[in-house]
């Protein structure tokens, strides 16, 4: 058994230095909040002044944005308010705001409001030396923060992980819009998913014909 | 007193539900009640129709339960039916060379067969020949291979590699093509085990109760009786169901014979919470936990060289057609450079879910952060031209239980679907350096003529498994493994491990069949020793049949509803000009 062999060293550095999207998937995003909770009870109380520094919601908008960078919108997909300055619109297409990201951080079943306050804290004392709150930042010293935030070294990484799970489980699932298609969901109308298909497909999905040498007769190897 | 059975089954997944159906053939052929047997299943029970086509959480939070252990996240299924629900019915036979590989992993002595000798290919043969007839499995025609799988089989063909259709446990008849079986098919096409072993076997008049979930396990002095099975009953209906035991739902039966088929994340907890009342058994219990091998990449083709390079009318349907319907053997079979045990690896074109979009990096080198930002995003909208894989390599199976979970597989922190695995699962240098092989070897294969972006899997730590094994292994004697090659505990006279948890390697292919197939193994067994456990003898002549198909309650689209399974003659008349569109094409 290694845990750290040299040999090796390339894929293991890879298996080792991130749990992110593997527990990022849906089902996974709520250990990751409870995991990550447990990091935040060790950094201790936040500290209110931080945590509010830009109003949370928009701010929590302000970082779902630097992971999914979307368009400039008023609403979200579910009609929600979007926060004038949350949204840096460096990308032309929808992207995890619109999507409905804090509402999902909101989700009972995310379980991220009791790690919201930790982790606004942290995120406002990485902005605050670049000249502003996160709110007020410009596109690229989000991204600053947001790089040194789920950096390997930083040991509260757990607690950005949780955080940034929250943005992809609502662009890539739709995880809290009761309409899986892309008419009303942006994540699926930006990645060409057209969702529910409750005919199915009866033409396009084949190319009809062969396409390889085959190696066995029935599917299996002897 | 306990409420008594004759035999009780505790899971309702392959090994659950096979063995309840031949049990269930038993009893009638013996003009025996099959009422006597009783299988007991956590989750709870779905129609079709209750299925939806949708990743909204509460769906999800429904159907699946995810446990995290150290090293591993492991899904697993959680209804009637188990895993049958949300597989991707991919149903292939394990190669040869499996069932002769020697690991050489601490305690297993330098040249150990993994598998007890009488378990081989050819012995396994028509165990599964016996499943492909019940679970209804047919090879997809290259008509019927999804577009994102025929452009895997086009690739490699370019790169002078083979490629095989994979057989499936789906209806062509009840099938169309909507990619929607890893949240369970609303069309009742796929064929999962309600409507065959599990129906046929309710139809024979056993009983079946849901919402049961079993915590431990011990003797019966009160012979024929053995076993005295504790329950409780779990509150999993309703809009906000908290999945958790329902206060005062304990239970407890007493049965002749049990079989313990909860899975290779719930036999094993089942039996190490049993340990002090069956002192006999195997310390090996909880031990020898394996990934099947899984491991998955992306690729992100160029529309453009679709078209130039392999000469198809480009690509962009990812999300039509079935999840999984080709796959090559070239790393398994065939090269010098994957001969030996833990260099092979199939690997397998599959579609997991849109919200695997970020269980890889970009693929675009930019030095931008690999798994968020714009870069990504640009990624993520481009997702309609992308293929998944499924890499299924020779690793070793290292994980354990570190300790005993208090009630199902683990500790579950809240309602949610999560739970804390009290297991770890590191990589041996063997389970590392095949899954190396496998990454380069994609990697070579789209790279050339440039066809397209390799995405690895990234921000990823330890494994990411949708196919457990092992926990209660089989093997010759005590000392190595917890089963025999019939499931039978050693120590224990009818007391029986059938699941996943008896398997003692990765399978080089989709476990499911191969599962089933030694669960028809073990299920012969048992049937066959019926009398000495105080079931009925097998009468002569007795011989298994097939499961009748039991589909129920489904949604028919329109182009199939005016004769039943048959398409309309609208759809008769569109399917046939498809058809001359792709001929011409072709």
């Amino acid at each position: 058994m290694i845990a750290g062999g040299a040999e090796h060293g390339k894929l293991l550095a890879e298996c080792s230095r991130r749990d992110f999207v593997r527990r990022a998937s849906l089902l996974g995003l709520g250990l990751l909040v409870a995991e990550a909770l447990e990091v935040a009870r060790l950094m201790g109380a936040p500290e209110p002044a931080l945590a509010q520094a830009g109003g949370n919601d928009a701010t929590l908008q302000a970082f779902a944005d630097t992971m999914i960078p979307g368009r400039r919108a008023a609403t979200t997909d579910l009609g929600a308010a979007i926060d004038p300055s949350a949204i840096a619109g460096v990308d032309e297409l929808p992207g995890a705001v619109e999507a409905d990201a804090l509402a999902l951080f909101h989700h009972p079943e995310i379980g991220f409001d009791a790690l919201e306050p930790v982790f606004l804290t942290e995120l406002e004392s990485r902005s605050l030396p670049l000249g502003a709150n996160f709110l007020s930042l410009d596109f690229g010293h989000r991204v600053q923060v947001a790089l040194a935030g789920l950096d390997f070294s930083n040991s509260t990484r757990v607690v950005w992980e949780a955080a940034a799970a929250v943005p992809f489980t609502a662009f890539c699932a739709a995880a809290i819009n009761p309409n899986q298609t892309a008419a009303k969901a942006s994540g699926y109308r930006v990645m060409g998913l057209p969702g529910e298909a409750p005919n199915g497909y009866q033409r396009d999905f084949s190319y009809g014909r062969r396409l390889s040498r085959e190696r066995t007769t029935s599917g299996s190897l002897p | 007193m306990p409420d008594r059975c004759d035999v009780c089954i505790v899971g309702t997944g392959f090994g659950g539900s096979i063995s309840a159906f031949r049990l269930a053939e038993l009893y009638r052929a013996a003009g025996v009640d099959p009422g006597a047997i009783v299988v007991l299943e956590r989750g709870r029970r779905y129609k079709h129709t209750e299925f939806r086509q949708s990743m909204h959480i509460d769906h999800l939070s429904n159907v699946y339960n995810l446990i995290q252990g150290q090293g591993a996240q492991v899904v697993v299924a959680n209804a009637v039916g188990g895993g049958s629900n949300l597989y991707l019915a991919a149903s292939l036979r394990a190669p040869s060379e499996i069932f002769n590989r020697r690991d050489r992993r601490p305690g297993d002595g330098p040249d150990r067969r993994m598998w007890p000798d009488v378990i081989a290919r050819t012995s396994l043969d028509p165990y599964y020949a016996r499943v492909e007839a019940g679970l209804r499995i047919s090879r997809p025609t290259w008509a019927q291979v999804s577009k994102s799988g025929g452009l895997w089989a086009a690739t490699l063909q370019a790169a002078g590699h083979t490629c095989d259709r994979v057989p499936l446990a789906i209806s062509p008849d009840r099938c169309v093509n909507a990619k929607w079986c890893h949240t369970g098919c609303i069309f009742g096409a796929k064929n999962t085990l309600p409507t065959n072993y599990l129906g046929a076997a309710e139809r024979f008049g056993v009983q079946l109760r849901a919402n049961v979930q079993v915590s431990q396990v011990r003797q019966s002095q009160a012979r024929p009786y053995r076993y005295i099975v504790a329950a409780e009953r779990m509150d999993n209906e309703g809009d906000h169901p908290s999945r958790a035991p329902v206060a005062g739902g304990g239970f407890e039966l007493e049965c002749k014979a049990l079989v313990l088929a909860a899975g290779a994340m719930g036999t094993p907890p089942i039996l190490m919470r049993s340990q002090s009342a069956l002192p006999s058994l195997s310390s090996e219990v909880g031990k020898h936990l394996g990934s099947n091998g899984d491991h998955v990449a992306a690729v992100e083709y160029d529309p453009k060289k679709v078209r130039d390079v392999l000469g198809l009318p480009g690509y962009a349907d990812f999300y039509k057609g079935k999840p999984i319907t080709t796959m090559t053997y070239d790393y398994y079979a065939g090269r010098s450079a994957n001969e030996f045990d833990g260099t092979r690896f199939t690997l397998q074109e599959i579609f997991l879910s849109a919200l695997t979009n970020f269980l890889y990096d970009h693929g675009r080198g930019t030095g931008e952060p690999s798994f968020w930002g714009l870069e990504k995003k640009h990624a993520i909208a481009h997702w309609a031209n992308r293929i998944e894989l499924l890499a299924m390599v020779e690793d070793t199976n290292d994980g354990q239980f570190f300790a005993v979970p208090p009630s199902g597989g683990g500790v579950r922190p809240n309602p949610g679907p999560v739970t804390v695995g009290l297991f770890n699962y590191a990589f041996s240098e063997q389970s590392l350096r095949v899954r190396e092989a496998a990454e380069a070897a994609i990697r070579q294969i789209v790279e050339r003529g440039r066809l397209g972006r390799f995405m690895k899997l990234t921000e990823t730590r330890g494994a990411y498994v949708a196919h457990p094994l092992g926990g209660c292994r089989m093997a010759t004697s005590p000392d190595l493994g917890v089963v025999d090659d019939s499931g039978s505990v050693f120590g224990y006279e009818g007391l029986y491990c059938i699941d996943s948890s008896i398997v003692p390697t990765s399978l080089g292919v989709n476990p499911s069949l191969t599962i089933a197939a030694l669960s028809e193994r073990c299920a012969d067994a048992l049937v066959g020793r019926g009398a000495s456990l105080g079931l009925p003898a097998r009468p002569p002549g007795f011989a298994p049949g097939v499961p009748d198909e039991v589909i129920g309650e489904r949604v028919v689209p329109a182009l199939l509803r005016d004769g039943g399974s048959t398409p309309s003659r609208r759809g008769q008349r569109r399917r046939g000009r498809h058809r001359r569109r792709s001929q011409r094409r072709s």
